[in-house]
Order: C-alpha cells, then structure tokens, then sequence
C-alpha cells in the first residue's frame, strides 16, 4: 500500500504530460515532423533498442561522464586539501581558480579541438573542467569550515594534525564533499551531452544531433529522454550511496 | 599535596584592538581526587581559567605545575560529540592503537556507570540532550584523565535533567574516585558538587570555601548551606559593586 501511494504521485505526473502531448498530436495542432506523437516516438525507441544502437550511444556517454569526473575528483580533492591544509597557498591561485570557474567549458571546445583532437581527450577535459568547480568549492567549504569546538576535542586529546585531519575534519567536510560530487555529476552529464554535439562521432549528444540533421524529430526526443532518464537515475543512485554513508549525520536533505 | 597548583597566572585578550585582562594573578592549589568548584559572575574569567589549566591555550604569564604525570579531559557546556560516530566509537574517540583495544571493556564499564547501557550503537542525533551530556562525560572517562575539566556541562539541561545529572556526577565520582575541577555560575550547583568552592573576581581568586566532604546527599536547605550561600551571594554582590 504504502509503496503505491509512494509511486503514485510520480507516476500520475507523467500519465498527465503523456495525455496532454497525445492530446496535442491528436488535435494536430503542429505538424507531425515538429511534434511527433508519443505513439511514434515509442516506436522509434524500441527499434533503437532492438537494434542496439541506443545502448551503444548510452554506454559510451555514460563511460565519457565518468572518466572525465573521477578525474575531477581526484584534482579537486587533492587540490582542496592542499588549500586546507597549507592555506597561505590560497591567494597564489584562488584567482586563478575563479577565472576559470566563470569560463563555460564549452566556449573553450575552439581550442581543445586545436590543442587535443576530436578524440576522447577532449570530452574528458571538458567533462573535468564542467564538474571540478562546484567539487572544489564544496571541497574547500567543508575542509575549511570544520566547527572549532570539535577540533578542540581532538586537541584536548592531543591528536596529531594528521589525526585531526582523518578522525575530525574530513568526516566533518564528507557532506559538503558528497554535494559538491553530486552537483559534480550533473554538470559533467550536461557538458558532455553539449560537447557531443559540437565534436563527437558517437554518444547521445551526437545522436541527438544526427537525428536533427535526417530530419528524424522522433529520435531526437528519443534521445532527451534517454539523457533525462539516465541522468535522474544515476543522481538517485549516488542519493542512495550518500544516505547510506551519512547515517549517523544529522538529516542530510539527499532523499 | 597532590594536584595542580598555579602561581600568580595572568592572560588578557586583544578585543578591538585593546588590551582587556581576563586573569589578573591567580594564585590556587587544586588537589585531586576532590571537586573543585570555580564559582564566579560571568566574564569573571572562569572560563579563562579552566581552559589554561586544561592546556587548551596558554597562558601570558604565570606557572601551573601539575604534580605527576598529567592528562586532562574536557566536558563542555555543550557536549561536542562527532556526530558521525556512535556513542560507543565517542567513548573511545579519545583513545588511540594499544589503549583503544586495552579499553574496550571498561568502555562497557563506563557505558554502565553513566546509565547508557542500550544505546551504545546509537548516533547523537538520536539521544535526548541530557543523554548527549551523559556521553561527552563518559568520554571524558575513558580517556582516564588524572583531571576532568567542566565548563558550565549542565548549563544547557532543564531543571529535572540537571539536577540528576548533578547526582550522577556525585556518584561518579565517588565510584571512579577522579579529580574534577567545575566551573559554574550557579550558587546551588557548586554548594551541591564542591568539596572546595573558589570564587573567582575580577580574574582574582576572592575567597575559597571548603564545605567538605560528601556524606549524605547534601541538604541545601540545612541551615549551614544557608548561611554558605549568603556568604557567597555577599561576596559576589561585593565583586559586582567593587
């Protein structure tokens, strides 16, 4: 019972959204080529399925996304540390760090592509780039907002720097960590999805704008569905991993 | 005398760019196995004092000499507990490698003497306030500190809660036999705990009372804590004029 009225709410908003785009595709409101009806879009899913060709752009897309921010984890964790940890290092390159936060990744696909390819390296870049920031903020934040009275515990026990750093501050900071990979993972989703668009040869940015270019308006809305639907799934995955390494943490607003 | 003894202590702070003296010369003995109770108005430096003499900063000038080894464990107003771990992993928070295996039973000891017994799994989140207090107390056991040092613990907790907690420290105390040194601003509650009450004025020791050894459960209303108390409340209400 309890789980029908969990998913009912949910699942009624999509039921609505179907019925209304039936509704428009029935009343021919626009032309079938601008707005396929649901009907035909399914089927188009399903042959791409059958086929496998929508696995295939899934796959490598998802591949893409991951590489590129574990690799931005790695730098922002490293770099956010060694803020934490020396931070009269900061102003050296706490500009730096904000100049490139405000350049949008994908203004700089001109010169990727002139200085990395087409290939892989590109999308990994601007993958890293997408999700190192709001890693490395969240990092810094948590690092450096540790509450005093609970280093002075470990101070009162005569804790090492390197035991406060392990027993205190970074258990403190895995909550502002966690936000920052999630907020993390959902730009490195959008920016690989862009940077697909503009150089790539597979992957659903491209497929997306395959489509376009044979006129195949279904598969283009095949393709952001997809993109929506393995972009929620996996931000509920890492919902879940958090809630279950927060347990004992005060009400941490993930679920 | 075993303890700690602290000659002519001074601290002052920089507040706004000026020199303001919190601890003008304190002279103390503070001996062990007894509850030393620092009573005082508030920023009359008791704080200050305890902290210096926990170690947890240093002092301008002055000496504190402790007689033999010396470890000491805080109990804060509020309880500090790292709210990632259980109630039995902030027990041990303050052991470390052979101390920590070593301990693991008396934790269980330790769980029992402060009445957590079937909560040790539990995160603070989860506890009632009192509870959480219970917990830091319990840590700062653990840790076996030749001095526990309390700020103001029961400060926060209602009127029921504090008033038991007051008992269970009494009883702790006597079980575990641990030196204490409690800072309070309430009359009552260093009448109740203090085997010596110190009255701190002006970052100076004013006067020091000694009302003794626990016996029975001490009765404020006997006419001897009356007249303790209006010796007191006279000597604060000095300070406040002075």
């Amino acid at each position: 019972m309890s789980l029908v009225r969990r998913l009912l709410p949910p699942t009624a908003g999509v039921v609505v959204l179907l019925l209304v785009w039936y509704g428009i595709c029935r009343m021919e409101l626009f032309n079938a080529y601008v707005l396929p009806p649901p009907a035909k879009v399914f089927d188009s899913f399903r042959n791409m399925w059958i086929s496998g060709e929508i696995f295939q752009d899934v796959y490598i897309s998802v591949t893409r996304v991951f590489r590129g921010f574990a690799i931005a984890f790695v730098l922002a964790f490293g770099l956010g540390m060694f803020r934490a940890v020396f931070p009269a290092a900061g102003p050296y390159f706490e500009y730096l760090v904000q100049f490139f936060r405000n350049v949008p990744p994908l203004s700089l696909i001109p010169l990727l592509i002139l200085w990395c390819g087409i290939g892989e390296t590109t999308k990994t870049v601007i993958i890293v780039l997408a999700s190192f920031f709001p890693m490395y903020l969240n990092i810094v934040k948590g690092f450096t907002g540790c509450d005093r009275k609970l280093l002075e515990v470990g101070n009162m026990f005569g804790y090492s720097r390197r035991e406060t750093f392990f027993k205190i501050v970074l258990p403190y900071a895995s909550a502002d960590i966690l936000v920052g990979m999630r907020i993390g993972l959902g730009y490195s989703w959008r920016a690989i999805i862009g940077a697909e668009m503009v150089a790539a040869s597979a992957g659903l940015g491209h497929m997306i704008l395959f489509a376009q270019q044979m006129s195949r308006t279904d598969k283009v809305i095949v393709g952001i569905l997809v993109i929506g639907i393995v972009g929620c799934a996996t931000d509920r995955l890492f919902g879940l991993a958090i809630g279950k390494l927060l347990k004992g943490n005060y009400e941490n607003g993930w679920n | 005398m075993a303890g700690i003894e602290i000659t002519n202590l001074k601290k002052s702070y920089e507040v706004e760019k000026r020199e303001v003296p919190v601890l003008t010369g304190v002279n103390l003995k503070i001996p062990e196995k007894q509850i030393t109770v620092i009573l005082g108005r508030s920023g009359c430096g008791k704080t200050t004092l305890l902290r210096l003499t926990g170690g947890l900063e240093a002092a301008d000038s002055g000496q504190i000499r402790y007689d033999g080894a010396h470890r000491t464990a805080f109990v804060f107003q509020e309880p500090r507990l790292m709210p990632w771990l259980t109630v039995r992993q902030n027990i041990l928070f303050g052991l470390r490698g052979r101390e920590r295996r070593e301990n693991g039973a008396a934790a269980d000891e330790i769980i029992r003497t402060v009445g957590l017994e079937g909560f040790e799994t539990a995160y603070p989140s989860q506890l009632s306030g009192g509870m959480q207090q219970r917990n830091a107390l319990a840590r700062a056991l653990a840790y076996r500190p030749s001095f526990i040092m309390m700020d103001e613990p029961f400060a926060a907790l209602d009127y029921f809660t504090r008033e038991q907690m007051q008992r269970e420290l009494l009883r702790v105390q006597k079980t575990e036999s641990c030196s204490i040194l409690f800072v309070t601003h309430s009359i009552d509650e260093a009448l109740l705990l203090g085997n010596r009450i110190v009255v701190l004025e002006k970052g100076k020791v004013k006067r020091e009372y000694v009302p003794g050894e626990h016996g029975e459960e001490r009765n404020l209303l006997d006419d001897r804590f009356i007249r303790l108390k209006r010796e007191i409340i006279a000597d604060l209400n000095e300070a406040g004029r002075g």
